[in-house]
């Protein structure tokens, strides 16, 4: 049984994905107990943790959102950045020994990490969200089209920025370490678990800035009726994740044979 | 027909470049068998993995309408933490064989690598031999026009090695073979054409025998080893 004689550059594309992707879920859930669980389990736990804090301080963010919701809406999102940040850094180093497969390349392995990490996220909002309304904390649901078009600019926008990271973490390995110091100031620009609109307001512009604001924002105005982001700007989402898209698949097309090639 | 166009590849190394070959133009036609020979280092796995589309040059292209297979045996894309079926099933799964024909690769893996219930176990519970066993038998159980062989038709224990050796001679009727090799019985047996990778670069010769005869050529000869060995014998 040979590979398919006449198979299409969009066929293998797809073969090496689907193969890549049923692998990438048996590696990473196959090893633990509770398998699949811990999918649900890291951002309810992230949640949990943040959430018994900020009820001991006795405040609620934002008036007619619970804050277990309000925080879900924004670390969520935030942890599939986290994750395609720091697994497209090892993407080619991790899969070295899958590169003997001709039509096995590096942006195979970034794309799939992504597209799984996507799922992932959006899973874990979906049957958090769900969780929440049995238990009885729930918002009123605004807008599902702005989430379809937030989450797919937001798709564009990891993927371009993990291209562009695979690149950099194969051909310097100190950039991982530089990964953690990135993520930490921008957990508490992003508004995660808190509004930054009670930062003064002469910084406000530079904050403005970071795509990921935009995303959280815009994300809880999908979600709950009554959010207003005083940030959220979808123009510049599109744009700055178009963007960001070009600018990863500039990089990776530049640079792609030097991370495969022997030196 | 694999043809290469300018092929130019070096090393990096603490003393400037080395360059393995530099501007090599070849037309390999259809149903010619290919054989390496070349000291240690001297870039053969290399010139292997350029001609199968693994490895890049530095310029050049190698152009081909030919569908060439990973290196023979080749156990570095195992997963551990998968089982050996598992395994089987990515790959066949990356070269788009699903389904039914997927069923029938695997019996023919698990059938030729003679692992047994093992084949459900996960992979770095293998001996070496299974690992290898487990690779040659998922190298042989996709059909390719091409196979590259790097050094690996002496796996396993002496049953198996016949085993292989006959599912090489019937893979010869259908497919072409690139080889590296030092064993030169097995290079003439398998191979029509010779590329020899010396220290003025690359030679291809229309025949293995000559790409041979080029090689020995260095090599001290056994006899007069023996005979001097005898003498410091004598001597002492």
């Amino acid at each position: 049984m040979g590979p398919t004689a006449q198979r299409t550059a969009w066929q293998i594309q797809c073969d090496v994905i689907h193969a890549l992707l049923v692998r990438e879920m048996k590696t990473r859930f196959g090893k633990w107990k509770l398998g699949y669980a811990w999918v649900l389990l890291e951002p309810a736990m992230h949640i949990m943790v943040l959430a018994t804090i900020f009820s001991f301080l006795g405040r609620e963010f934002y008036p007619g959102i619970p804050t277990v919701l309000f925080m879900l809406a924004g670390i969520a999102p935030f942890l599939f950045f986290t994750h395609s940040f720091s697994k497209s850094l090892a993407a080619v180093e991790s899969n070295r020994g899958l590169f003997n497969y001709r039509q096995l390349r590096p942006f195979d392995a970034v794309v799939t990490r992504v597209l799984l990490e996507f799922a992932i996220y959006l899973f874990s909002l979906v049957a958090l969200l769900g969780i929440l309304a049995w238990f009885g904390i729930a918002a009123t649901f605004n807008d599902f089209l702005l989430l379809v078009a937030v989450n797919i600019l937001y798709l564009c926008f990891c993927l371009g920025l993990s291209l562009a990271l695979c690149v950099a973490g194969a051909k310097y390995p100190e950039a991982a370490k530089m990964g953690p110091m990135i993520q930490r100031p921008l957990y508490f620009m992003s508004g995660v678990f808190f509004s930054l609109e009670q930062i003064p307001e002469q910084y406000h512009p530079y904050l403005a800035w970071n795509p990921l604001l935009h995303v959280i924002e815009l994300t809880r105005e999908g979600l709950f009726a009554s959010y207003h982001g005083m940030f959220a700007n979808l123009p510049y989402l599109a744009f700055s994740s178009l963007a960001m898209l070009g600018f990863g698949l500039l990089v990776y097309r530049a640079s792609w044979r030097d991370l495969v090639r022997s030196q | 027909m694999i043809e290469l166009r300018n092929l130019t590849k070096s090393f990096r190394t603490p003393h400037g470049r080395k360059v393995l070959f530099k501007d090599v133009n070849a037309v390999f036609p259809e149903g010619k068998n290919i054989g390496i020979l070349g000291r240690n280092g001297a870039g053969k796995s290399t010139l292997l993995r350029i001609m199968g589309g693994i490895d890049y040059p530095d310029y050049g292209r190698v152009i081909t309408n030919e569908r060439i297979s990973w290196p023979m045996g080749l156990a570095s894309g195992f997963q551990g933490s998968m089982t050996g079926r598992e395994n089987a099933e990515f790959i066949c799964g990356i070269h788009g064989i699903w389904g039914r024909d997927r069923r029938k690769v695997l019996d023919r893996v698990q059938d030729f690598a003679e692992i047994g219930d093992y084949f459900d176990a996960p992979v770095k519970t293998y001996s070496s031999g299974m690992r290898s066993r487990l690779a040659f038998g998922l190298s042989i159980s996709v059909d390719f026009d091409c196979y590259l062989v790097d050094e690996v038709m002496s796996v396993g224990d002496a049953h198996f090695k016949h085993k292989c050796e006959q599912v090489i001679a019937e893979k010869r009727k259908t497919a072409n073979f690139i080889i590296v090799a030092h064993a030169m019985p097995q290079l003439k047996k398998n191979c029509d054409v010779g590329i020899y990778l010396g220290p003025q670069g690359l030679q291809i010769f229309d025949s293995v025998e000559e790409a041979i005869e080029l090689y020995q050529q260095g090599l001290p000869k056994p006899r007069a080893q023996q005979q001097n060995r005898a003498a410091q014998a004598l001597n002492a």
